[in-house]
């Protein structure tokens, strides 16, 4: 079953408070998404959907509409 | 348990891979690199996880065993620190070789990765062999079985300083975690045993010997190979049982006649083969063993007796047999309920020391008169001074014994010494072999002098529970009492303190010719006697003038070894 990336947020951050509808969430919307979580994020994204990021994706990839379109790029729509 | 990880390299704490870890234990990964800290720090006293990947200490130019040495020596420093210090908090050393090179280059010589590799694992054994809190994991092993290449991430170490993917930090997690589980719960001591398609194919009540699937090639073989998996269990400490619902006959005539049984009658500790329902014969099993269910663990190829057996016992750890049998041998191997730290002398003969009590417990019940059973089974009971030689058994006997135990207290080796030194003190071993079988040394009384010479206190009187039955206690009582008597003690008082387990040793003092102290005219001179009292124990005492000790007709003919 595909997740959407709010589903992704919620494994990597069981505990953090965040609203999942809105599609700006972006590294920093809530303490816990600092740039070791953001990490964290992006290898659940990656596990998920299969694909793998460069190093300059994992650093410049800070929003969740930026994770879309580099999912789009490998044909995954998210 | 609260853990302290620490690294060479960074592992990625938050991520989900340490998740079901971080639900069993509380961790703390503290700062990227601290380890040499961590291990140094005299104040660390949490248990230390050390994760070592020698890629981050190997240098390009180390190549020869002198600069092997000096690296290994800055790196075993801080932990040699700590191992110095005698902390007793285990501390695990998870370590992964550096990546190979190319097999062309191995070919005649080792690498510089692998040669260094060695003696880093060969200074952590002999450092373990020394320091039983340190325990070493080799992650090479663990990643071997997920696959080396999906658990190391070079885009990760590039841009984090990991050098893991998450399969790679999830596989360390849970080796970790097997390891720390170890830690805090003992292995299961009992595998119970399905007959029928399990330890052979086929049915033998209606296939015949000769009908059955084992020995020959294909299925045949993995049957063959399964039964060597529980063999080498038994041989590594594991206590052998069947439960089968067959004609017993049928199920012996397999053991002793086809010739590809690996396993032997003899392998078998106790076993339960009838018609009856299964979960009811492994309680009768644990019994008779005189273990706890949750020592107990069970195979069946048949889901449903595995989960009839895990409904109505749930303390027993009911294995998920693969669906086919080729993969039974590997799973069994794998299975770390039944896996320990350290393999003991005692623990290898624990077969032969569980079937002597089974045997005595069956045997036992099925005779009316126990005391003339008793006076038959040859019983040699001998008392043994606290010496050297006995010391670590005496306070293994302290530490472990939780059932017949009055008053469970928890004597070091240097309290024993002490006490056995004091004058006026009898304290004193039983060991004890009868028809079957040498028990070993299996009890221990201590009575100490009080503040008034006409009163002696038992300190100690614990008996293992795989002799009980034999009214040893009473022996061990006697035995305790003679040279109290000659020291002139009038008074012996006794008291029982209510442990978790030790319910059956509650009557132990009453039935043995001891008196609540209430009901003696000399209890306030026994009560200011003696110190060091619980509070909720129950206290009472024998006049050893008129003393009569039960069931001494049963030792009476004087077997005691001179």
């Amino acid at each position: 079953m595909t997740k959407s990336l709010p589903d992704l947020l919620r494994e990597t951050f069981p505990k953090a408070q965040f609203d999942a509808a809105d599609p700006g969430l972006g590294i920093e919307s809530f303490p816990e998404w600092d740039s070791l979580g953001h990490f964290n994020f992006m290898l659940q994204v990656e596990e998920h959907f299969g694909v793998q990021f460069t190093v300059e994706e994992m650093s410049e990839l800070k929003a969740l509409p930026q994770i879309k379109a580099a999912l789009a790029t490998r044909g995954i729509a998210a | 348990m609260d853990i302290r990880l620490t690294s060479t390299s960074f592992l990625m704490p938050g991520n989900s891979a340490w998740r079901s870890l971080g639900e069993a234990h509380q961790l703390d990964f503290g700062a990227f690199g601290d380890w040499p800290q961590v291990l140094a720090d005299p104040a660390q006293e949490t248990v230390v996880a050390w994760v070592v990947f020698l890629d981050d200490v190997l240098s390009v130019e180390a190549s020869d065993d002198a600069s092997f040495d000096a690296l290994l020596a800055t790196l075993l420093a801080p932990l040699d620190a700590r191992l110095a210090r005698g902390s007793q908090r285990p501390v695990l050393v998870a370590w992964t070789s550096a990546a190979g090179g190319s097999v062309i280059e191995a070919a005649r010589t080792p690498s510089a990765s692998r040669a260094l590799a060695a003696r880093f694992e060969a200074a952590l054994y002999e450092r373990a062999r020394q320091a039983p809190a340190l325990h070493v994991l080799p992650l090479d092993q663990v990643f071997a079985k997920a696959g080396r290449d999906r658990c190391f991430d070079n885009r990760n170490y590039y841009a984090a300083h990991c050098r893991l993917s998450m399969t790679g930090l999830g596989a360390l997690a849970a080796a970790l975690g097997e390891i720390l589980h170890r830690l805090s719960a003992p292995a299961r001591k009992v595998l119970v045993l399905d007959c029928d398609n399990t330890l052979w194919g086929g049915v033998v009540g209606e296939d015949g010997v000769g009908g059955l699937t084992l020995g020959q090639d294909g299925t045949g073989a993995a049957y063959v190979d399964f039964q060597r998996a529980v063999k080498r269990l038994a041989q590594r400490g594991t206590v052998l049982a069947i439960a089968s619902k067959n004609e017993e006959a049928d199920v012996w005539s397999v053991f002793d006649t086809h010739p590809a049984m690996v396993l032997k009658r003899q392998d078998m500790a106790a076993w339960r083969i009838n018609w009856s329902d299964k979960s009811h014969n492994i309680a009768v099993l644990a019994e008779e063993l005189g273990i706890g269910l949750d020592s107990i663990a069970f195979w069946d190829d048949n889901p449903i007796e595995r989960e009839t057996v895990r409904a109505a016992l749930p303390q027993v750890l009911v294995l998920d047999c693969p669906q086919q049998v080729i993969d039974w041998p590997k799973a069994l191997l794998e299975c770390s309920a039944f896996a320990r730290f350290e393999v003991t002398a005692e623990d290898r003969r624990k077969t032969a020391l569980y079937k002597a009590r089974a045997e005595f417990v069956t045997e036992l019940s099925e005779r009316s008169d126990r005391v003339s059973f008793l006076r038959s089974i040859e019983l040699r009971p001998q008392a043994l001074p606290i010496e050297p030689a006995s010391l670590a058994r005496a306070a293994q006997l302290c530490a472990k014994t939780n059932q017949f135990n009055l008053r469970a207290a928890r004597h070091s080796p240097a309290d024993l010494t002490e006490i056995a030194r004091t004058d006026g003190a009898v304290a004193l071993l039983a060991r004890l072999s009868d028809r079957f079988g040498d028990h070993g040394i299996v009890g221990l009384a201590i009575a100490r002098p009080t503040a008034d010479p006409d009163v002696a206190f038992l300190d100690t009187f614990l008996l293992s529970c795989r002799v009980l039955g034999r009214h040893l206690e009473a022996w061990l009582l006697d035995a305790c009492v003679r040279p109290l008597r000659e020291g002139g003690v009038r008074y012996l008082a006794g008291e029982f303190i209510p442990r978790e387990r030790n319910a059956m040793a509650a009557g132990f003092l009453a039935e043995h010719g001891f008196a609540p102290l209430e009901s003696l005219a000399a209890r306030d001179q026994v009560r200011a006697a003696i110190d060091g009292l619980a509070a909720g124990g129950k206290l009472y005492t024998a006049d050893l003038k008129s003393l009569a000790i039960p069931h001494l007709e049963i030792y009476a003919d004087d077997k005691v070894a001179a």
